[in-house]
């Protein structure tokens, strides 16, 4: 927003038509007289004058330029960079200009601003739109074998640490293992369970939607059942836990990060793997598959609840149809994976949080990257026990 | 105890008679402010006159980064009266409080940078907020704040996190003389560097105050900045300014408890030996 004159018209001590420049040809002087209140909010306004005004020809006669300053009433840095600059253009252009009249503290100030112009230009960073594309895919590919790398260096150190509080269980944190149970544990219960149900009642209406066309809808049960006690299940706990407790570790041991409070903990002695890493690594690994499993229940809960809505089974028919369609496999293929899950959202999420630097957006954009890569990586991983399940038989 | 309070007397009157014909920018009256329970000021009074950089000193806590929060318009006051360039800050409409932001620049401790702007984005910011100037000029214009305050023309393209404490400072300092303002406030602008850090911070700070004519106030706790910047020095003590003067004139006469185990405790005794 810019501001009209008339808000500082209470403000001014000066008349404003007082402010301006006007030019004047004497003999071979081409001279501008500068007068009134060459300030900041009027510097747009004189420029544009200045580039209106009509210059001398100086291929055929040898004029002289000339900025008298005697009627200048207050001047400030941006007035004095306009006339310094309005001194190298002329200049530049043949017209041999100096300045002259300029009081005593004008001069100070016109001085400081020549010799700040001539300090040097910042050099920009010019790279082509292709070549920056070019650079971030690079990037990106480097960063994907060196996160690779990282992960697998944390998880080796997480491995030693756990083997260290093996052998010495004192060590261990308890205390804020079970502080982290229960909130990345207890406390996501009610929204785990909230959202599984109503997939799981999703699930089946479209099932039996899609299957009505051949007369197949109590098949739709065995589909929830398998779908659920396999995928469904874990993958949405494992999104849920990563979105909620992945980035509260990255938020959390950021900004202890920020803060330098990781650096006081080596000082003192304390390994922040083992007081901030190991417990909530473990926490997850025991909460995950516990909650998996009660979103197991829910999604099959969700189903019956659809199933007696839109098939009209009452429950003793509904578990019947469970019991004929599951076999122990199908939970087990399901709760194998969440072990594997919790660690890789656990470790996504502390490491993502080491990596944060001073400031805030450092913090944000770890926060980001751990929620993203880990849901990524849980994909992942599902994918390849669903490969590798398949290939045994199991 | 009354010789005490005489002699302050006479020397207030001094410095009014003084201070006669010297235009005050920024004059505060019988300013009083508590949090809660807790008095800030009780019965203040400060001038801060045209063209001087004046030093504000006080214990920790005793309000001094209160009191330039106050007549900057960041804390609203209670009883008394705050005036800049002759108008209450309390009284402002908000278009006339937008015209006296641009009149002021504020150098927050830590330079207050914004973190998602490069440090040329940043001083350009009051610019393009408060003006309708072309792109060039305003990077120009901010170009040649950057090398005035000292800063490598490098540093244009950086973000703040790129920065050191000092050269964060000098942006600051940068962003805070965007608009040429006529009263530059600084919020203890040598905490935190080193001594030949902090020196060079000083000499800036008097350099620009004499090139630009600007009216400076402010707070620090530095020894050295007040014996070789400062033109007057006000004392907080007691929620009340207690003293104001020539820092050698206080060293010389303290008049108070806190003033002198200021002035002449041994870090200022040393500083005057050597």
């Amino acid at each position: 927003m810019a501001i009209s004159d008339d808000v500082f018209e209470g403000f001014s001590h000066y008349a404003d038509d007082s402010v301006g420049l006007h030019v004047e040809h004497e003999s071979n002087i081409f001279r501008l007289k500068v007068s009134g209140e060459w300030t900041i909010r009027e510097v747009a306004r004189l420029q544009r004058e200045i580039d209106n005004i009509l210059m001398p020809s100086t291929l055929f006669s040898n004029h002289i330029g000339e900025i008298e300053m005697g009627k200048l009433d207050r001047l400030d840095v941006a007035g004095a960079w306009l006339i310094n600059s309005t001194r190298k253009k002329w200049t530049a252009r043949g017209l041999q200009t100096r300045l002259t009249g300029a009081g005593n503290e004008h001069e100070t100030l016109l001085g400081e601003v020549r010799r700040s112009d001539e300090a040097g230009q910042p050099q920009i960073r010019k790279e082509s739109p292709f070549a920056r594309t070019l650079n971030d895919a690079l990037q990106g590919v480097g960063g994907l074998g060196r996160d690779t790398l990282m992960i697998l260096g944390f998880l080796g150190t997480i491995a030693a640490s756990f083997v260290h509080s093996v052998f010495n269980p004192s060590r261990f944190r308890w205390v804020a293992f079970v502080h982290q149970l229960e909130h990345v544990g207890f406390r996501a219960i009610g929204i785990v369970s909230l959202i599984c149900f109503l997939i799981g009642a999703v699930i089946l209406q479209q099932g039996i939607v899609q299957l009505r066309y051949y007369g197949a809808e109590p098949l739709s049960i065995h589909m929830l059942a398998v779908l659920t006690l396999r995928e469904v299940g874990v993958l949405l706990t494992a999104i849920i836990v990563a979105g909620r407790s992945g980035s509260a570790f990255t938020a959390e041991i950021g900004s202890m990060k920020m803060r330098e409070e990781i650096d006081a903990m080596r000082t003192i002695g304390l390994d922040p793997i083992e007081v901030l890493v190991l417990p909530r690594v473990l926490a997850l690994m025991v909460a995950v598959p516990v909650l998996a499993f009660i979103g197991d229940l829910m999604c099959l809960l969700g189903g019956g609840m659809m199933a007696s809505v839109y098939l009209g089974l009452d429950w003793s028919a509904f578990v019947e149809n469970l019991h004929a369609s599951v076999t122990m496999n199908h939970f087990l293929a399901g709760m194998i994976k969440t072990p594997f899950v919790a660690l890789i959202i656990g470790i996504v999420g502390c490491m993502e949080g080491f990596k944060v630097e001073g400031s805030a957006e450092s913090l944000g954009y770890h926060v980001t990257v751990s929620v993203v890569k880990a849901i990524f990586l849980v994909i992942i991983i599902d994918a390849v026990f669903a490969m590798f399940l398949a290939a045994i038989g199991f | 105890m009354s010789q005490q309070i005489e002699t302050r007397q006479i020397e207030t009157r001094q410095i009014e008679t003084k201070s006669v014909g010297r235009e005050a920018v920024i004059s505060v009256r019988h300013l009083s402010k508590r949090f809660a329970q807790q008095i800030i000021f009780d019965d203040l009074s400060l001038d801060v006159y045209r063209g001087e950089v004046l030093g504000i000193v006080g214990g920790s806590g005793t309000g001094k980064s209160v009191l330039m929060r106050c007549i900057t318009g960041l804390v609203p006051y209670g009883a008394g009266t705050i005036e800049i360039f002759g108008k209450d800050v309390q009284k402002l409409s908000e278009r006339e409080r937008i015209a006296m932001d641009t009149r002021l620049g504020v150098l927050f401790q830590d330079g207050a940078l914004f973190g998602a702007l490069t440090v040329l984005q940043n001083i350009q910011v009051p610019m393009r907020e408060h003006l309708d100037m072309p792109k060039k000029m305003m990077d120009e214009l901010a170009l040649i704040k950057l090398k005035m305050v000292g800063l490598p023309a490098n540093a244009a393209y950086k973000f703040p996190s790129e920065l050191s404490g000092g050269m964060k400072k000098r942006a600051g300092l940068a962003r805070a003389l965007s608009l040429d303002p006529e009263i530059l406030f600084l919020d203890e602008p040598t905490s935190g560097l080193d001594p030949i850090g902090a020196a060079a911070f000083d000499r800036l700070i008097r350099q620009l105050q004499s090139t630009l004519g600007i009216t400076v106030y402010m707070v620090t706790h530095d020894l050295d900045s007040l014996f070789s910047i400062c033109d007057r020095v006000a004392v907080l003590a007691d929620w009340k300014i207690v003293r104001t003067g020539v820092p050698d004139e206080l060293r010389k006469m303290p008049n108070h408890p806190w003033v002198e185990r200021y002035f002449c405790g041994e870090r200022a005794m040393s500083r005057s030996v050597s």
